[in-house]
């Protein structure tokens, strides 16, 4: 049951009590601010922010931990590429002809040697990072803090298409099978005698390519059976059906609501008028002062 | 009587197909009846429920011959959502018919694609989880239910439909005795108390005798007999010619009658054979009790061994407590007992799957510990319940040498290998056939001959016979035997305890993580109080045993109906019966 867990948090917080559009809303402010905003400053704040309404709403902090060490990969090649490679962008957005170097591999490199990696490349690669990974929070913040009958009936709410949600609440029941399916049929391979622990990972590529063959056709197979298990429960994509929970706005959600739409109108009121979140906001004086 | 459905002359072939699956079916069932379909895999038992669903052929498409009525509804005429109301059905597999992320939305999902008014629902759901016995699970995810309840609550889901007529397409296949029972204790109710008419294809032969007002017999898509429990069962014959198994009971009293020792009318149930024994064992006939060998203990090192073996799981749930169990070589050894008592997570500890959180496990003298899973693949051979998922390759052939170069086998003798195991399965001739274009109990064969292929001394069956046919269950039991003259030891884990005497020698019966009772077969069979308080069902053979020992104070240990019926001497007979 593992699986549920990882659904559903918890903990009761303000998020678990508002409804699933006021958070749909939220999720969407957030995630055009963080789109919009080049600043690594305030991109930054914008990710703690949210990394603490995270916690706060009962994510579990392994599972935020988890996200990182995957994306951490990522992140340094994203630093290191936009370090070494971003210049006419930086330049263009920084307003400066040349850029700052941060460090310089050596001529004598084979192919590399004389490239240069920038302050400001690197910067706006930082800022990437807080763009990805405020949009990565802030799934876990809606989504798990939502139990799936809210989320189902606060989406045909919000006018999303019944198939879609019923699409949607199908994955969230039937993905914790398929992936036990998954565990299951490594076990049995592993019970033939194939000794993954010790083999080199081309070898394990190919055997774990050969787990796609059962696992596809018990998912066509489940599938049939589930279209046939549909049909005798009257189902047929309509959203015109009834529903057994009820989705209310409350005053708290409307203020909610407006707050997230306020903010986004102020965000950017203070971004084209006043440069706040563009990227060299807060860099001016620090870093880039002592070159104008 | 009035009738809730009709089918008039049904033939159907789905699309694409030459051969009908249906043929010229004529049946008519009454409101409020019980009606029992049997017949083996492929006779078109399942189409049959799908038609008086109205989604064979409304779904399918095909072509459809004659007619289907539903509550006086012609299915071709009425849109599948509106018979519906009337028809509730309930499919085998238990995890892909429950879609809900609650039970109650489980069993609300019909009702609101019906359109049912909120509060109309919320006034169905108690009703429904009442007449289910699963009040008070309304916030449950249905993934946490037993088997029993998932079908439980499958049903309930049905029933907020308040239909006319309830379909349960083999829904005990895949549960355990306890979740069996509760399934058939409940439909039985419903017909009861509510009036609803009942349609259940099952092969538990024992319980349609009990439960079921008709019998519909039906094979390679003709309905063969209609008839009453009483009728069809004590067609002994009839039943094996079409690959089905008759109650034991019936099967016993068929025997004697083919020595001579003929009834007005053949018993079907339990209850019907334990009151006609007093009659014959009273008469005379009886012969004295068999002696039986006793097995012989074999002194051999034991090649698996757990000693003192204690399994905590990560969330404190303790699966064994302290089990101590040695297997000899060459044994053949049944574990029983119901799902959660902790067999599939001894045959785990075997495979290095778990690991003890206390005790040691050794197969032969070495510790489970240091090998890896891998390396006890080359000694045990394990067959899945479900051996699909043991199936990967294209043919026959290339799946049972698939394992063996990744061992480091050279290609002649992986080439030796596979065909060495591929005639030692009879499977030679279909070693160009995809495996998966195979029936289920040859897609085991193919799976034994790969695991065969690494030589192991040791195979275990987990579940063989689950989710099978008769004649399918027999033919995995028949490859164990097979398995177990060529000297292997043979470990299998069933609920299905009327399957094994000609089989196992030795029964270990598990209940809440501990070994409840180790013995020989015919013992352990005949602890009937232990293995009911473990709710696995003794073969009636035994517990008519029991009642002919109590009737005539002479012990008979008796397991199969061909021993039972060896008791009873001919000669008397026509003085018995006249």
């Amino acid at each position: 049951m593992a699986n549920l867990k990882f659904q559903t948090v918890k903990h009761d917080s303000l998020f678990t009590r508002l409804d699933f559009r006021t958070k749909l809303v939220m999720m969407a402010v957030i995630t055009l601010i963080a789109f919009i905003w080049e600043s690594p400053i305030a991109g930054g704040l914008l990710t703690l922010a949210v990394a603490v309404a995270c916690v706060f709403a009962g994510v579990r902090l392994n599972y935020l931990g988890t996200i990182l060490k995957f994306m951490l990969p990522f992140y340094l090649f994203l630093l290191i590429s936009m370090g070494f490679f971003n210049v006419e962008q930086v330049k263009l957005l920084s307003g400066q002809a040349e850029l700052t170097p941060l460090l310089t591999l050596p001529q004598s490199w084979w192919l590399v040697g004389g490239a240069e990696m920038t302050v400001e490349g690197t910067l706006y690669g930082l800022n990437i990072v807080f763009k990805t990974l405020t949009m990565i929070l802030v799934i876990p913040l809606g989504i798990f803090t939502t139990d799936v009958n809210q989320m189902t009936v606060g989406m045909v709410r919000a006018n999303i298409p019944y198939k879609i949600v019923f699409i949607f609440s199908s994955t969230l029941r039937f993905v914790p099978l398929l992936l036990e399916e998954v565990q299951s049929i490594i076990e049995a391979q592993r019970l033939r005698g194939l000794d993954l622990e010790r083999m080199n990972w081309l070898k394990r590529g190919r055997v774990y390519a050969s787990v796609a063959v059962p696992l596809i056709l018990n998912a066509l197979a489940k599938s049939q059976k589930l279209e046939v298990v549909l049909q005798s429960k009257a189902f047929s994509g309509s959203s015109n059906r009834t529903y057994l929970h009820e989705s209310v706005l409350t005053p708290a959600d409307y203020i909610i609501m407006a707050s997230f739409i306020a903010l986004f109108a102020g965000a950017m009121v203070l971004y084209v008028g006043f440069g706040v979140g563009k990227f060299p906001w807060l860099l001016d004086s620090s870093l880039f002062s002592y070159r104008s | 009587m009035e009738a809730i459905a009709t089918l008039e002359q049904v033939s159907y072939l789905y699309p694409g197909a030459t051969e009908p699956v249906l043929k010229d079916i004529s049946l008519t069932i009454q409101r409020g009846e019980f009606l029992g379909i049997i017949g083996p895999t492929g006779a078109g038992k399942t189409t049959l429920c799908l038609a008086l669903s109205g989604i064979v052929p409304q779904f399918y498409g095909g072509r459809f011959f004659g007619r289907v009525t539903v509550a006086g509804m012609d299915t071709l005429d009425y849109p599948i959502s509106q018979l519906a109301r009337h028809v509730g059905t309930v499919f085998e597999d238990p995890e892909v018919q429950l879609i809900g992320t609650s039970v109650e939305n489980e069993i609300a999902f019909a009702l609101e694609n019906l359109c049912v008014p909120r509060a109309e629902i919320l006034a169905r759901i108690p009703r429904v989880l009442a007449a289910v016995r699963l009040q008070g699970f309304e916030q449950k995810n249905p993934q946490e239910l037993s088997g029993g309840q998932k079908q439980r609550l499958a049903i309930a889901a049905a029933l907020a439909l308040q239909p006319d007529l309830l379909i349960l397409d083999e829904p005990t296949s895949q549960l355990d005795p306890i979740g069996s029972q509760e399934v058939f204790a409940t439909v039985r109710t419903l017909q009861q108390e509510l009036g609803i008419a009942i349609v259940i294809v099952s092969h538990a032969a024992e319980e349609m005798a009990e439960f079921a007002d008709r019998i519909a017999l039906l094979s390679q898509g003709r309905l063969i007999a209609v008839g009453s429990p009483d009728d069809i069962y004590a067609q002994v014959e009839l039943l094996e010619q079409h690959h089905l198994r008759a109650p034991e009971v019936s099967a016993i009293y068929h025997a004697l009658g083919q020595q001579g020792i003929t009834l007005p009318a053949v018993p079907v149930t339990l209850a019907g054979g334990l009151a006609a024994l007093p009659v014959i064992s009273t008469q005379g006939n009886l012969a004295p009790p068999p002696a039986f060998s006793s097995p012989v203990i074999d002194q051999q090192p034991p090649i698996l061994s757990a000693q003192h073996l204690t399994h905590v799981y990560d969330n404190g749930t303790q699966a064994l407590h302290d089990v101590c169990l040695d297997i000899r070589p060459g044994e053949y050894v049944l574990v029983v007992g119901q799902n959660g008592a902790g067999k599939s997570t001894l045959v785990k500890h075997f495979l290095n799957l778990l690991q003890p959180t206390e005790g040691t496990v050794k197969v032969r003298d070495r510790d489970t510990r240091h090998l890896s899973v891998s390396e006890l693949a080359r000694s045990i051979g394990y067959l899945a319940q479900n051996p699909d998922n043991q199936i990967f390759n294209t043919t026959v052939e290339k799946e049972v040498a698939f394992a063996l170069p990744y061992l480091g086998y050279p290609p002649n003798v992986v080439q030796q290998e596979s065909l060495k195991s591929l005639k030692a399965m009879q499977l030679w001739s279909q070693r160009q056939t995809h495996p998966l274009s195979l029936p289920k109990g040859e897609r085991a064969r193919v799976v034994i001959a790969a695991l065969l292929a690494m030589q192991p001394d040791i195979i275990i069956f987990d579940e063989p016979t689950t989710g099978q046919d008769y004649q399918g269950a027999c033919s995995i039991l028949e490859v164990s035997r097979q398995l177990h003259q060529m000297g292997k030891t043979v470990i299998v884990i069933t609920h299905h305890l009327y399957l094994m005497p000609d089989y196992a020698q030795r029964v270990i019966v598990m209940g809440q993580g501990t070994i409840l009772l180790d013995a020989p077969l015919r013992q352990a069979y005949h602890q009937t109080e232990l293995l009911q308080s473990t709710y696995l069902t003794p073969p009636q053979s035994v517990l008519l045993a029991q009642e002919l020992s109590r009737l005539s104070s002479q012990d008979y240990p008796l397991i199969t109906p061909q021993e039972f019926a060896q008791c009873f001497t001919p000669e008397l007979s026509e003085e018995v019966w006249a």
